[in-house]
């Protein structure tokens, strides 16, 4: 009979025998919260995705983090609305206890989750949410690696000026995002001395008729419409445009890269001509070494050019991960300490977070490129950038009369 | 004010309430047979969408919109026949004590169903079949193609359906149905197998809306959720179970909601139609043509 000791004994080596492989195995999280559904832009969403599972098998197939440790994405889709981000962000948090969470594209949605990613102590990315509030709060566990709309309402701003258009319309969607371009524009618009006439209106976002409100749009006379939708309703705006006959004699600028998608030319088909949008990565651009293997790896495996949404994911799963090897701890504390205290590269530069003013905080902004389709079912790689000059290889051109 | 401008505002909303009441006619007439609310019918308008949308992207070819479109009702028609035989039929045959709930969920759980089946089968992003037809305009207003196509197979529909329900012996069957469930069985009608066909046709005229209006409000896995509101709106205004309140209810439904957005505010467009419902219900609680029901 063993004595009551040795049992003891016995009983801790067997624990710690069979507990430690699986200690040692234990992989390193990171969360992916994303729209992957509607009414979110979930095309974007899908894309991010496609980008931080790059990135993960990137880190496995170089031996994992932290002493071998594997890399494993934790994926939780937002569907674009606040409710479904807190609820997934908080399972990230407590539930898969994840070292960071990136993803955000909608602004609503991260100005929800920031507040609990502050809460439980987990860096929280926004990877294309772009309302200035944001980073304006000056949250410790915020972090973006993406544009923020006063710098995008100065670029359009700037290119207004530079094509001498008089009388411009923003119709945008009533979220944080879309109210958020309507302040900024007609605070710039005053602050940068844009002698342009500007008139602007709010749709409801869950709208799929904005007859009425183009009919209106067009009985004002624009020269411009800036399109301030995101997800379904840009689409939708497109086309309701042309048909009413305000686009594509007026033309219209959409505020982000949603056109670059292959769904777009699906969706709006021929209608999509001659629409300009603001991007963030065009094929002809020259990039570092991360990027350009990104790049080359994305095409293999796609067989199609990737798009920024895709490099911005990839990148924000990198910066996680060198930054759980920089701080040697998954700890949200750690990992924000060592992105502040380090430079990371990333897809287009090196990236570095500082504490600046306003909402410059915690802040990486990408270039912004102005492109537009010239004729229908164009490839994105075909389009010209002609803004800003700095980075311009072809020029801008008015529709031809319908 | 531009007369012009405001007869296309009010041409516009005139439009978009005749598509409208082609969901709330599926809506009114299910709840008319079977005294049941579907909540799923926005899934069946989803489903009308999709099935088009394969059909014109691989069978049929972008131009056969016309074929597709009976074939996409067909095919909605028959899932209906299926659903109401084996998930909705227990409520009138076995012994389930509350229906309304037992309705209430297995509606629910179907648009769940469908609408993740959608996600998993399709992908969570937007399609839109081709142009129907080009761009038109009636009287002063400036219209696609597409819309104008739809609003005439919309009056075909609609008018198709008075017919066949005034004048055929399935149609008067069904009337009786509506009057009275057991009245009906006493003159040996088979009021199940009526329920089969009311549900059919109910969910068939949401998948006509969905195939008519995909290549304007485009073909994704939620894109029926606005209809089935809007549905549900209009059959309050303009009367439970009624097809006359259907048409009328839609119309002002996309008069009020055009006039509102361009005069008042776009971003509240959905509060218009709510303000209407609740001045009617005040006034006249039983909608425009609703009548008080008769219960011994």
């Amino acid at each position: 009979m063993l004595r009551r000791p040795s049992i003891i004994i016995l009983a801790a080596l067997l624990t710690v025998g069979l507990a430690a492989p699986a200690v040692a195995q234990k992989p390193v999280k990171i969360g992916v919260l994303t729209p992957l559904s509607p009414p979110g832009d979930s095309g974007s969403g899908q894309l991010i995705l496609r980008g931080a599972k790059m990135g993960v098998e990137e880190l496995n197939a170089r031996g994992g983090l932290l002493g071998g440790r594997k890399v494993e994405l934790v994926i939780e889709d937002d569907s674009g609305t606040p409710e479904k981000g807190i609820a997934g962000f908080r399972k990230l948090a407590s539930q898969d206890q994840v070292a960071g969470v990136m993803g955000q594209f909608h602004s609503s949605v991260m100005l929800a989750a920031q507040d609990l990613a502050e809460q439980f102590k987990i860096p929280i990315f926004a990877t294309q949410a772009s309302a200035r509030s944001i980073t304006e709060k000056h949250l410790g566990y915020t972090f973006r690696t993406h544009v923020i709309d006063p710098d995008r309402v100065q670029v359009w701003n700037r290119w207004i000026m530079e094509r001498g258009f008089k009388r411009v319309f923003l119709l945008a969607e009533n979220t944080d995002y879309g109210t958020g371009l309507v302040e900024e524009t007609k605070r710039l618009f005053k602050a940068m001395g844009v002698r342009a006439e500007l008139d602007t209106a709010i749709f409801d976002r869950t709208s799929v008729d904005l007859t009425p409100q183009l009919l209106k749009i067009k009985s004002w006379k624009p020269d411009l419409v800036l399109n301030g939708a995101v997800g379904t309703p840009i689409y939708l705006m497109i086309k309701q445009a042309y048909d009413v006959g305000l686009f594509p004699a007026v033309p219209m600028l959409v505020s982000y890269d949603a056109p670059v998608r292959p769904e777009f030319w699906k969706t709006v088909g021929d209608k999509g001509a001659y629409v300009t949008f603001i991007t963030y990565y065009h094929p002809t651009m020259k990039l570092p070494t991360r990027g350009e293997a990104f790049r080359k790896k994305y095409l293999a495996e796609f067989k199609e050019d990737p798009v920024y949404s895709a490099f911005n994911g990839y990148t924000q799963v990198m910066l996680i991960a060198d930054a759980v090897s920089a701080a040697k701890s998954e700890k949200g504390e750690d990992v924000v300490k060592a992105l502040l205290a380090n430079k990371f590269e990333g897809w287009n530069g090196t990236i570095a977070f500082t504490r600046g003013d306003g909402p410059y905080w915690q802040q990486w902004t990408p270039p912004m490129l102005f492109v537009q389709y010239t004729k229908p079912e164009q490839p994105y790689p075909e389009v010209k950038i002609s803004f800003p000059p700095e980075f311009k290889t072809g020029d801008w051109v008015p529709a031809p009369a319908r | 004010m531009d007369l012009t401008l405001l007869s296309q505002y009010v041409l516009s909303g005139l439009v978009m309430g005749v598509l409208y009441s082609l969901m709330a006619l599926g809506i009114t007439f299910i709840y008319s047979v079977m005294k049941m609310i579907n909540w799923s019918m926005g899934e069946f308008y989803m489903i009308g969408s999709y099935v088009q949308y394969a059909l014109l992207a691989t069978f049929l070819g972008s131009k056969r919109w016309w074929l597709a479109m009976p074939i996409a009702m067909a095919v909605v028609f028959v899932l209906g026949l299926v659903i109401q035989r084996w998930l909705l039929r227990p409520m009138f045959v076995g012994a389930v004590e509350r229906r309304d709930e037992y309705a209430t969920i297995i509606t629910i759980a179907m648009m769940l169903l469908f609408r993740n089946a959608a996600i998993v089968l399709g992908g969570p992003n937007q399609y839109a079949p081709a142009d129907y037809a080009r761009p038109v305009t009636i009287a002063t207003l400036p219209i696609s193609g597409n819309r104008f196509v739809a609003l005439l197979a919309t009056v075909v529909l609609l008018v198709a359906f008075y017919l066949v329900t005034k004048h055929t012996w399935v149609g008067q069957a069904l009337r009786g149905a509506a009057q009275n469930r057991v009245a009906i069985q006493t003159a040996g009608i088979d009021v199940l197998r009526l329920d089969m066909l009311a549900f059919g046709v109910g969910v068939a005229l949401a998948a006509a809306a969905g195939a008519l209006l995909a290549p304007d409000f485009l073909v994704y896995p939620e894109n029926g959720a606005i209809s089935t509101f809007k549905g549900f709106e209009i059959i309050v205004i303009g009367g439970l179970g009624s097809v006359m309140g259907s048409v009328i209810g839609g119309i002002l439904l996309g008069v009020i909601e055009a006039l509102g957005s361009v005069f008042l505010s776009a971003a509240y467009k959905d509060l218009y139609g709510f303000v209407l419902l609740i001045v009617l219900l005040v006034f006249r609680p039983t909608g425009l043509f609703g009548e008080r029901e008769r219960t011994a």
